[in-house]
């Protein structure tokens, strides 16, 4: 069967070109930029439990460190395609050059079906990973982080196994480590409170007061209650959550005019994010329509959810009063309702940048764990705000000076500034 | 239980003290024989003298002689004497005391049994002989005539015999006399006239003279008749087979009493047990029963305890041994009179712990299986309780229309459970609760029917839990009613429905019980083991292709094992394969998170209840009193799931995770687990389902049967002929058994087509189509074809983009696997939602299109009118890649039917005639099928029902413009279950709309209620009504999209009909 169709890493390409063309970056910049700089595809022979050998493919693509050290998860995927690790790698350039972070993009993996092996197997797989690439890797070269199918062990294996062969130890190598065992204070809070940040940064370019707004926020889950929590310190109301109903298979909205109370919603929540709609409703909740959290009369929508959740059916129903959106979740809105949400000159404080909160601790995890000094939440927080606040106002400058979509604008910043370390390295002219 | 044992300790004493009294005596003659000083042949017989005694253990005998004392070892004096002079001529010369250490049953004489008294006085008197001889001296030996030639040990036996037990001694001469014809010995035959009948009559005519001692010419008859069948004998065989068969008949003589109970279908479940213990009593150790008689014995007491099933017996002949029986008769409550058998259920859990307990003796692995404490009632329990109250009619109800029976039920259960049990059975269940204490217990059925090799009866009775706490009036009260409550289970419309379908319905049906310890421990006011479960020897749900059938299934929860064996719809059991105990249905934090147990069952001590309790609050207050926790739990903890240290948990702070990975890890329970399964599969001949119960020390078996398959899990038969036009798709890779029936439309999603889609977001829109799909097609009668992995969450190109709720209502997942290049990519086995497609009985197929061996038939799929347009307009574009098809349209009413059987790992997909969806009847009645009422009856009723409903809408009054019905009622499918779907197209004002709704709802209670009382199944109301208003039916919405459908349009039916027939005068239409 041929394979043609949807490919993630020409769409990546095609995303940059059109960037590059925005920038009018020369021939050579494109073509450095469009291809990662280093790609490794390496076998790792491993021991099975019954005593069979089987081997597996691992790949490591590094997109680009001219800004820093590549950043970028591992992936355990039994399909995995090079293209997409590609892709993938990309993406991470962007990503930490839009918040202005000194790392570069990587991405890697291996093929294998987690589901089909032991953790004996898979922990000689992460081994075998590093023993393949542990030259090219390291706190200073390239730092790998948990992805789609891999976790803190892991992470802990590969780093045990790093350290075992460069002889010392260096926490830096990898992140997304427990805490205790070099990994940083406030990730969980991350996500969330770097998508108000931005929020409160852009209340502020619309002279408009938190205390004076609310907010309706799609999912209850980590970053959606962070986010929420972030938005209470600044004095906000939010007034809408909404989530999944693990029993019913269905999403319901909860509202309270009055604003909801987050403690009181989080003592009625599963690990997951799932609100109990009896006890909610009891609390005086109105449980309404899984997607009436986007109707509400609000002035910031955060959709903090999944996918595709702004549609060009749902973009309409949007209220008038929405001056805000920032997109908490990966790709909440699609494509049509994207245009629609730019005609309308909602203030679209898009994915890349509203949810950066995430890579840039993890950035202050590898930093906590270099110089081998761990820093107060507080002090984790308060860092991360200033690299938000700065992040959002160099995109939102840009956008204003270049009359960009802010979505545009978040691009156009981000490769600008690995072109930039490109040329000053005298990579390219 | 025993029952009568004063009874049983008599003939007891009889049997036993034959053998006992030759062996003394024969020692003790011995003895003298060789003795010739009167000091050690009294230590001697000392020593000898308790192996004729009924409890040789407890025996201590002194011999006083002259100024002499012998004791034995150990000796005191006790109140349970008897005792016997020696004499010398006529003067006593000594004394023989025997005592016994303790107080023991009462028997002939104190303690003593008559055969004892004899025995003592024979053994006095021979030492009397003795000491007489030897104060003779040499004069007695010159006297002594020179000795004869030396006899031959057997004839010492026979002589012995001749002086103890004559009768026994005729019948081993008539034993010898048999064996001798056998053996084909000439002239053997004559000696048969000894035993003619006629013979004591008619040989000696003087043997009617009363004044002739009698005894003493019959010894002489008896010593003469032995004489000559002996010496004939000597000359045929040797001296040592002439002793060895001796002794054999001397031991299986003492069993013949056995032989006759058990050989005689009359003989009670009194005598049966009277007769086992004796026979235990007598024989301990059992080596000594020739091989086929012993196995006789075995064959008896399964026929008449477990089961008559042939097949059943055969097995459980190798496994189980004479004194099982008595160990588990001890335990056993039955009425006056009994035959009745344990049950199914008993049966199966008494076999496999014999052959796990022989196989125990090899495999270490075995060794620490236990069984909980069991007490049992006979399946005529029932009855006896029934005739006891007068409750014969209530076994006239199987008989009964089933919606009476369920009407009935109620009350039955009522009169049950408010009638008492007769004395001799509340006597054993008070003993059994002496027995078990204050440990909470469960009441379990145990039917004949049930767990029939062969027949699938698993849960159709009631087991309940009882907390069996406070005084023993109230705990025996409360296990008296859950008895009854049990045996009315019996007469419930769903048992008595299920054996109508299977042309049970005239089986003989009675109930045993099983009265079981719950296994496990006291937690706050809890009780409850630390975990349980079920176990599968054949794996039906593999999540990995490195997975085999025989790795098995275990099914794991905390706490009571209730939530395994069912499928509780908002919790998950953790699932793992023995054989394979790496591979982990859930893989990321998240998947271990979500799909761990959060509630857990337990027995609350302090209101006597069974409760469902959140694990969380459990441990949060009684964390640290939980044995084996930390097997249980894992901590979660900056995304990572880690094991408990030594300390065990902070019950306070950690957020715990059911994962059971201690168990796993650092336990061998999953190594144990396999080596029960895989030895109860190669021993019993089948594959088998266990259930268990663990209290964080010791592994219990609570249940075993053969495992249970209905018409979802049974291997399918394929048919070997399918014409090719019919054939759809076959496939021989990872199957498991069952058959998907009745499939009416085919939701294929091209693979081809889904790897050309060249934007992400119109590869996400096709898992948005099929969400919708999801929604609109008829639940569980279409299934989902596919490219790769469903719900994959990597690459999206790899599989069509849903989660479990776009995909709930499906009957089967399929995914197919294209070569690509030179290899085949992997499939998921739906591992994404793998626990949900469990629970909900989604089913599970990869394809591999590619592989020469199977048929694909590409035309059909490709070809076939595509629907999706027509259900889907905004979707239409993506027509190329999904693909819609209406089977039944296509083929000319056929449907798709998924026949699939892992045994021969084949599956088929093939168009064919519409099955009635009947579970397989077992093999005692196959002809019944056709006699079960057809499903339409359930679809028909409510057609009536609608269009009686319509008729009497007067739809001036409601507002009312026109009635659809849509959905099972209209397609013809409805089941019991099925409410009815109506939509009405409504214009009135909002009083209007008021009054109708209220209309409806009083129709659509009445109508559920008749519905339960018909199949048991009920609704909030039977009635799933909509109104649409014309910007509805314009828009679209609520349902409105129905009345111009393309797959399942609505139905119009007359309105308000019943109103103007009656205007133009015409008979009211009779409601059916």
């Amino acid at each position: 069967m041929k394979d043609s169709g949807f490919n993630p890493f020409e769409m990546a390409q095609s995303q940059f070109d059109n960037v590059a063309d925005i920038l009018d970056l020369n021939d050579g910049t494109r073509e450095l930029l469009r291809n990662p700089m280093r790609e490794y595809h390496f076998n790792i022979p491993v021991k099975m439990d019954d005593g069979s050998t089987k081997v597996f493919r691992g790949f490591r693509v590094q997109h680009n460190d001219a800004r820093g050290p590549g950043k970028g998860g591992i992936r355990f995927h039994p399909q995995e395609t090079v293209d997409t690790v590609r892709a993938l790698s990309m993406w991470m350039t962007w990503k930490c050059a839009v918040v202005d972070i000194p790392l570069g993009g990587s991405k890697g993996g291996v093929i294998c079906d987690p589901h089909n092996l032991s953790a004996r197997e898979q922990e000689q797989i992460c081994r075998g990973w590093v023993r393949q690439i542990a030259r090219d890797v390291g706190p200073f070269a390239d730092v790998p982080a948990p992805d789609v199918m891999t976790n803190a062990q892991h992470m802990l294996w590969m780093l045990d196994e790093f350290e075992a062969i460069a002889g010392g130890r260096f926490p830096g190598f990898i992140t997304g480590k427990p805490v205790g065992m070099g990994g940083s204070l406030g990730r969980k809070e991350a996500t969330g409170y770097g998508v108000m940040y931005t929020v409160r940064e852009a209340l502020k370019e619309l002279d408009l007061a938190p205390e004076d707004t609310t907010a309706s926020v799609q999912g209850f889950g980590n970053v959606a209650q962070h986010a929420i929590e972030a938005f209470h310190l600044m004095g906000g109301k939010t007034i809408c959550v909404s989530c999944w109903d693990q029993q019913d298979q269905t999403a319901y909205s909860f509202r309270k005019n009055d604003g909801i109370d987050l403690d009181e919603l989080r003592n009625m929540t599963d690990h997951f994010g799932g609100i109990d709609k009896e006890k909610a409703k009891a609390a005086g909740y109105e449980v309404i329509h899984a997607d009436d959290w986007l109707k509400q009369e609000v002035d910031i929508l955060v959709p903090a959810a999944l996918e595709n959740q702004i549609s060009k059916e749902t973009v309409s129903r949007i209220s008038e009063k929405v001056k805000i959106i920032a997109e908490g979740a990966n790709g909440p809105t699609t494509p049509e309702a994207d245009a629609v949400i730019k005609d309308r000159g909602i203030f679209m404080i898009p994915d890349f940048l509203a949810n950066a909160g995430g890579v840039t601790c993890s950035y202050f995890e590898q930093v906590q764990c270099n110089m081998n000094y761990f820093w107060g939440k507080e002090e984790v927080l308060e860092k991360l705000d200033m690299k938000m606040t700065d992040a959002f106002h160099a995109v939102s400058e840009m956008a204003r000076k270049y009359k960009l979509y802010m979505r545009d604008a978040a691009y156009v910043i981000a490769v600008n500034r690995v072109a930039e370390a490109c040329r000053d390295r005298g990579w390219v002219s | 239980m025993g029952g009568g044992s004063s009874r049983s300790n008599k003939l007891l004493d009889k049997l036993k003290d034959q053998e006992k009294t030759i062996n003394c005596l024969f020692e003790i003659e011995e003895l003298i024989k060789n003795a010739d000083d009167e000091d050690i042949l009294f230590q001697d017989v000392i020593r000898a003298i308790p192996k004729g005694w009924q409890y040789p253990d407890k025996c201590l005998v002194k011999i006083v002689y002259e100024d002499d004392v012998y004791y034995s070892d150990n000796f005191r004096e006790t109140p349970w004497e008897i005792r016997a002079g020696i004499s010398v001529q006529i003067e006593t010369v000594g004394m023989i005391h025997v005592y016994y250490t303790e107080q023991l049953p009462v028997a002939d004489e104190g303690p003593f049994l008559n055969r004892e008294r004899k025995l003592l006085n024979t053994i006095a008197d021979r030492l009397g002989h003795f000491i007489l001889h030897l104060s003779m001296g040499h004069i007695m030996k010159k006297k002594q005539e020179p000795v004869p030639q030396k006899k031959a040990e057997w004839w010492i036996i026979l002589e012995l015999l001749e002086r103890t037990d004559p009768k026994l001694l005729l019948r081993i001469c008539r034993k010898m006399t048999n064996f001798l014809c056998w053996s084909g010995i000439k002239d053997a035959e004559r000696l048969l006239e000894y035993f003619a009948p006629t013979y004591e009559s008619t040989d000696d005519p003087q043997e009617e003279d009363m004044n002739r001692p009698k005894q003493k010419r019959a010894m002489q008859s008896i010593m003469s008749i032995t004489e000559e069948i002996f010496k004939f004998a000597s000359t045929h065989l040797s001296e040592q087979d002439i002793l060895n068969n001796i002794q054999r008949w001397m031991k299986e003589d003492r069993s013949n009493f056995l032989a006759n109970i058990l050989e005689n279908p009359g003989s009670s479940l009194a005598k049966i047990t009277d007769a086992i213990e004796r026979y235990h009593n007598l024989s301990p150790d059992q080596g000594e029963l020739s091989e086929p008689r012993e196995k006789g014995f075995r064959v008896s007491l399964i026929r008449r305890l477990l089961t008559d099933q042939a097949d059943f017996i055969d097995i459980a002949k190798r496994f189980v041994s004479v004194n099982d029986f008595n160990d588990l008769l001890r335990r056993v409550i039955f009425p006056v009179g009994s035959q009745g058998k344990l049950g199914g259920k008993s049966a199966g859990l008494f076999l496999a712990t014999r052959v796990l307990k022989q196989a125990a003796e090899k495999n270490d692995m075995l060794q620490n299986v236990k069984m909980p404490k069991t007490w049992y009632l006979t399946s005529d329990g029932i009855l006896y309780f029934m005739k006891y109250n007068n409750l014969e009619d209530v076994m006239e109800q199987k008989y009964k229309e089933i919606w009476q029976i369920r009407q009935e039920f109620p009350y039955v259960e009522q009169v049950f459970k408010n009638s008492p049990f007769a004395p001799e059975i509340i006597k054993g269940l008070s003993m059994a609760l002496d027995d078990f204490g204050d440990r909470p217990l469960i009441v379990r059925s145990s039917s004949l029917l049930e767990d029939r090799f062969g027949t699938a009866f698993a849960g159709k009775y009631k087991s309940l839990f009882i907390a069996n706490q406070g005084p023993k009036e109230k705990r025996l009260a409360e296990l008296t009613d859950a008895i009854a409550e049990v045996y009315a289970s019996i007469f419930g419309p769903d048992p008595i429905e299920y054996r109508m379908e299977r042309g049970l319905q005239d089986f003989h049906e009675e109930m045993g019980i099983m009265i079981q310890e719950v296994v496990g421990q006291k937690i706050g006011d809890y009780y409850l083991p630390a975990f349980a479960g079920v176990a599968f020897s054949r794996n039906e749900f593999r999540w990995s292709g490195r997975i085999k059938v025989s790795d098995g299934l275990l099914r794991l929860v905390p706490g009571l094992g209730t939530r395994a064996v069912d499928r509780v719809s908002d919790d998950y059991p953790i699932m793992l394969a023995p054989g394979q105990p790496g591979l982990r249905v859930n893989i990321t934090v998240d998947e271990n998170v979500r799909y761990s147990p959060s509630k857990i069952d337990v027995i609350n001590l302090r209101n006597n209840t069974f409760e469902t309790v959140e694990i969380e609050e459990l441990l949060k207050h009684h964390g640290h009193e939980y044995e084996g926790i930390n097997s249980i739990v894992s901590v979660l903890k900056d995304g990572l799931l880690r094991l408990p240290g030594g300390l065990g948990p902070d019950f306070d702070n950690d957020k715990l995770v059911v994962t059971f990975e201690g168990l796993n890890t650092r336990t061998d329970f999953l190594k144990q687990i396999h080596a029960i399964l895989t030895e109860l599969e190669e021993k019993l001949e089948t594959p088998v389902d266990i259930e268990f119960a663990h209290d964080g020390k010791q592994f219990y078996l609570l249940q075993c049967r053969p495992q249970s398959y209905n018409l979802d899990n049974k291997p399918a038969e394929i048919p070997g002929d399918i014409p090719d036009d019919r054939l759809l798709f076959s496939a021989n890779r990872y199957i498991s058994n069952g058959t998907v029936s009745n499939i009416s439309h085919i939701v294929y999603v091209d693979p081809q087509s889904y790897s050309e889609i060249a934007t992400r977001e119109d590869l996400l829109s096709v898992g948005r189509a099929v969400s919708k799909l999801n929604q609109v097609l008829p639940k569980r009668k279409f299934i989902l074809m596919g490219p790769g992995r469903w719900g994959s969450r990597g690459d999206i190109k790899l599989g069509v983009s849903v989660t479990y709720s776009d995909i709930n209502n499906t009957a089967m997942l399929i995914e197919i696997a294209r070569q690509k290049g030179n290899y085949t990519p992997d499939v998921s086995f739906g591992t994404h939602f793998f626990l949900d497609l469990v629970e909900s009985q989604i089913r599970y197929l990869p394809l591999y299109p590619d592989n020469d061996e199977v048929a694909f038939n590409e035309t059909f799929f490709s070809d076939s009118p595509n629907l999706l347009g027509e259900l889907l307009p905004a979707y239409a574009y993506l027509s190329d890649t999904i693909r819609v098809i209406d089977v039944k349209k296509i083929s000319g009413d056929l449907n798709l039917q998924i026949l699939m059987n892992g045994d021969l790992d084949r599956a088929v997909g093939m168009l064919g005639a519409p099955i009635q969806v009947v579970e397989s009847a077992p093999t005692v009645a196959k002809k019944s099928i056709e006699k079960q009422p057809p499903p339409a009856d359930d679809w028909r009723w409510r057609l009536q029902i609608s269009e009686k409903i319509a008729a009497h809408l007067d739809p001036e009054v409601f507002g009312v413009e026109a009635f659809y019905i849509y959905g099972s009622t209209k397609n013809a499918t409805a089941t019991a279950e099925s409410d009815i779907n109506i939509l009405i197209h409504f214009k009135g004002s909002p009083i209007q709309k008021s009054a109708l709704i209220h209309w409806l709802d009083g129709w659509s209670l009445a109508l559920d209620e008749i519905n339960y009382s018909r199949t048991g199944h009920r609704h909030d109301g039977l009635l799933d009504y909509r109104l649409v208003t014309d910007a509805d039916i314009e828009r679209g919405t609520n349902y409105a999209d129905k009345i111009n459908a393309v797959t399942d349009r609505a139905r119009q039916l007359a309105v308000g009909t019943f109103k103007a027939n009656q205007e133009k005068g015409n008979a009211t239409p009779k409601l059916s």
